[in-house]
C-alpha cells in the first residue's frame, strides 16, 4: 500500500486576532512599545493583534519542525492555524494528511465522568469510532497504568494520575501531521520515560511533525529544521545544525 | 484533533465563498452527525451521574407542575380537567423543549470553546449537540403525555401523523433559534440574560397554562403575532385530536425558511470569527 501525500503549506499567513470588549485606546497606549507579543493595530475601527504575518511554509513528508520564538511570538496559533481552528485573514493554509493536534492534554476531560469515559469521548473527539475505540481501550489502559482507577470519576484522580490519563487517551490516535506544543512531559520519572517512548514512536509513524519548544536540546534531538517567530514574523526555515546562528540573529 | 486528510484554509473573502465554506461545515457536521450525538449524550449521562432518576428528576418535577396547574388553572378557568390537564401537560412538555433549547443555545459555543480553538471540527456539530441534547431529555419527558393521553381517554383520537409533523416543524425552527443565539451570545455576554427573559415572556403570553379559546377577539393579535404559539400549537393541536389552523403551516414554513436564510447569513458572516469571540 502506497502511503497518502502528507505536506503542510502556508502561503502569505497572516492571522489577526480581533480582541473584543477592550478599551482599545489605553491598552494601546499601554502595550504599543512592549517586545512580546503580537503587534495590536487597528482595522477597520477594532483592535486588533496580527499574530502571524506573511509567513509561508512548506513542509514535505520527514519534516521535523521545531518553532521556536518568545512567549506570545506565534507559535501556538501557527499551530492552532495548522489544526483548523483558525482561518487565515490573509493568505491559505493547507494540510495533506490526517492532522491530531496536541495542544492541549486537558481537552474535552470531564471530571464527574470515569476514566474509561473520558478515554471514548477523548477518542470521540479525535475522530475514532466506537468500534475503533473498543478496540484501542485495553492498549490505552494498560498503558496509563491505573487499573481499576479507570472506572472511578477523574475527580478523584490525583494530578499526576489525570496527567496520565489524559496522555494515554490523546496519544492513542494516528497521525501524519503531529502538532505539539511543547514537549509533554508528565508523571513520575517513570512514567515520563513510558511517555517518552510513546511520543517517539508517534512521532516516527507520523509524517510530519510541528514542534513548539523552548528547551534546544529538545529541539536538537526530535527536529531537523527549526523556524524562528518572533512578533508573527517567521524567519527562513533553516536546518536544526544551524539553530544557533538563527538564535544569534 | 481532526481525522481531514486535505484541509485548505484561505483568508479570501466574498458572499459566495463565505456561503459555500458555511455550506461545508453544515455537510461535514452531518457526515459526523454521531460526534454530535455522542457529545450530547455525554452531556446528559454527565449532568445526572449519581442520581437514581436521572432525567426523570425533571420529568417529574413538570409532572407535579402538569398536576397543580392542570387541576388548580382547570378549576379557575371552569373546564374539566379531562380537558385542561391534557392541554397543559403537552403544552408544558413541548413548549418546554422549545425555550430549553434556546436558552442552552446561548453556551452552545462559549461551553465549546476548548474544542473550537483546538480543532478543526464542523461549528454546525456544536449546534446540533444542543439541539439532540434536548432532544434525549424531551424523550424522557413525553412519558407524561403518554400518560395523560391514556388517563383522559384521548390515546385513540390523537392524531400521530399530524403531531409527528408539527414537530418536524418544531425541531427546525427551534435550531435556527438555538444557533442564532449561540452566535450572537458569543460575541454579546449580555445576550443569554435578554434570552431568558424573551422566553419567560414568551411562556407567559402563549396559551401554554391557560385555554387559547379564552382569549377575547381584541387579543387574538397576542397569539397570531405570536411565534411560539404557532410552533406549539401544531404539535398540541393534534395530539388533543383538534385541527390545527391551516395558516399555522404557512406561518411555521415561513419562519423556517426565514429563520433559517437569517441564520445561515450570520453563520457565513461570523464563521471565521465565532473562535475569536471566545
Amino acid at each position: 500500500m502506497k502511503a497518502p501525500p502528507v505536506s503542510i503549506s502556508c502561503r502569505d499567513l497572516t492571522l489577526r486576532f480581533p480582541v473584543y470588549g477592550v478599551d482599545a485606546k489605553s491598552l494601546k497606549k499601554h502595550l504599543a512599545k512592549i517586545t512580546i507579543g503580537g503587534r495590536l493595530g487597528q482595522h477597520h475601527g477594532a483592535t486588533e493583534v496580527t499574530a502571524l504575518s506573511n509567513l509561508s511554509l512548506e513542509l514535505k513528508a520527514g519534516d521535523r519542525l521545531g518553532l521556536i520564538g518568545h512567549n506570545g511570538s506565534g507559535k501556538t496559533t501557527l499551530l492552532r492555524a495548522l489544526s483548523g481552528a483558525y482561518e487565515p485573514d490573509e493568505g491559505a493554509v493547507e494540510v495533506e494528511g490526517h492532522i491530531a493536534a496536541l495542544l492541549d492534554l486537558n481537552l474535552g476531560i470531564d471530571p464527574t465522568a470515569t476514566g474509561y469515559d473520558n478515554i471514548r469521548l477523548r477518542g470521540r473527539i479525535a475522530g475514532l469510532t466506537m468500534r475503533q475505540i473498543d478496540e484501542r481501550m485495553d492498549e490505552i489502559a494498560e498503558f496509563s497504568g491505573l487499573g481499576p482507577f479507570l472506572a472511578m470519576p477523574v475527580k478523584t484522580y490525583s494530578a499526576g494520575m489525570q496527567a496520565r490519563l489524559a496522555f494515554a487517551a490523546a496519544t492513542a490516535v494516528e497521525a501524519d501531521v503531529l502538532l505539539m506544543d511543547e514537549w509533554i512531559a508528565v508523571g513520575d520519572a517513570e512514567f515520563q520515560k513510558l511517555a517518552h517512548r510513546r511520543l517517539l514512536n508517534l512521532v516516527e509513524r507520523a509524517g510530519i511533525l510541528v514542534l513548539a519548544s523552548h528547551d534546544l536540546d529538545l529541539l536538537r534531538l526530535y527536529c531537523n529544521k527549526v523556524m524562528r517567530l518572533d512578533g508573527g514574523i517567521a524567519s527562513p526555515v533553516t536546518d536544526i545544525r544551524k539553530l544557533d546562528d538563527l538564535l544569534a540573529a | 484533533m481532526d481525522t481531514a486528510t486535505h484541509m485548505l484554509r484561505t483568508g479570501r473573502r466574498g458572499a459566495l465563498l463565505e456561503a459555500q465554506m458555511a455550506l461545508r461545515d453544515l455537510r461535514a457536521s452531518g457526515e459526523r452527525i454521531d460526534l454530535a450525538w455522542s457529545l450530547a449524550w455525554h452531556d446528559v449521562v454527565s449532568r445526572y451521574r449519581g442520581s437514581i432518576l436521572g432525567p426523570f428528576w425533571i420529568t417529574l418535577s413538570m409532572g407535579v407542575m402538569v398536576l397543580g396547574i392542570g387541576l388548580l388553572w382547570g378549576g379557575l378557568f371552569r373546564v374539566p380537567a379531562h380537558q385542561f390537564v391534557p392541554m397543559v401537560a403537552v403544552g408544558i412538555v413541548f413548549f418546554g423543549m422549545v425555550t430549553m433549547t434556546i436558552n442552552e443555545g446561548c453556551e452552545t459555543f462559549v461551553q465549546a470553546a476548548g474544542m473550537l480553538s483546538q480543532t478543526s471540527l464542523p461549528i454546525f456539530t456544536f449546534v446540533w449537540r444542543t439541539v439532540l441534547r434536548n432532544l434525549i431529555n424531551l424523550g424522557h419527558h413525553i412519558v407524561i403525555v403518554a400518560a395523560v393521553l391514556v388517563w383522559a381517554g384521548l390515546w385513540g383520537h390523537a392524531n400521530y401523523l399530524g403531531a409527528a409533523l408539527g414537530f418536524v416543524f418544531l425541531v427546525v425552527n427551534v435550531a435556527w433559534a438555538s444557533m442564532s443565539v449561540a452566535i450572537i451570545s458569543a460575541r454579546f455576554r449580555d445576550i443569554p440574560q435578554a434570552v431568558a427573559s424573551i422566553t419567560q415572556a414568551a411562556a407567559i403570553m402563549t396559551p401554554v397554562y391557560w385555554p387559547a379559546d379564552r382569549i377575547p377577539p381584541s387579543y387574538r393579535w397576542v397569539l397570531d403575532f405570536n411565534p411560539f404559539y404557532h410552533v406549539l400549537d401544531a404539535v398540541r393541536a393534534p395530539l388533543l385530536g383538534e385541527a390545527v389552523a391551516p395558516h399555522t403551516y404557512g406561518v411555521l414554513a415561513g419562519m423556517a425558511a426565514g429563520g433559517w436564510a437569517l441564520t445561515f447569513w450570520l453563520f457565513a458572516r461570523t464563521r471565521r470569527k465565532i473562535v475569536h469571540y471566545l
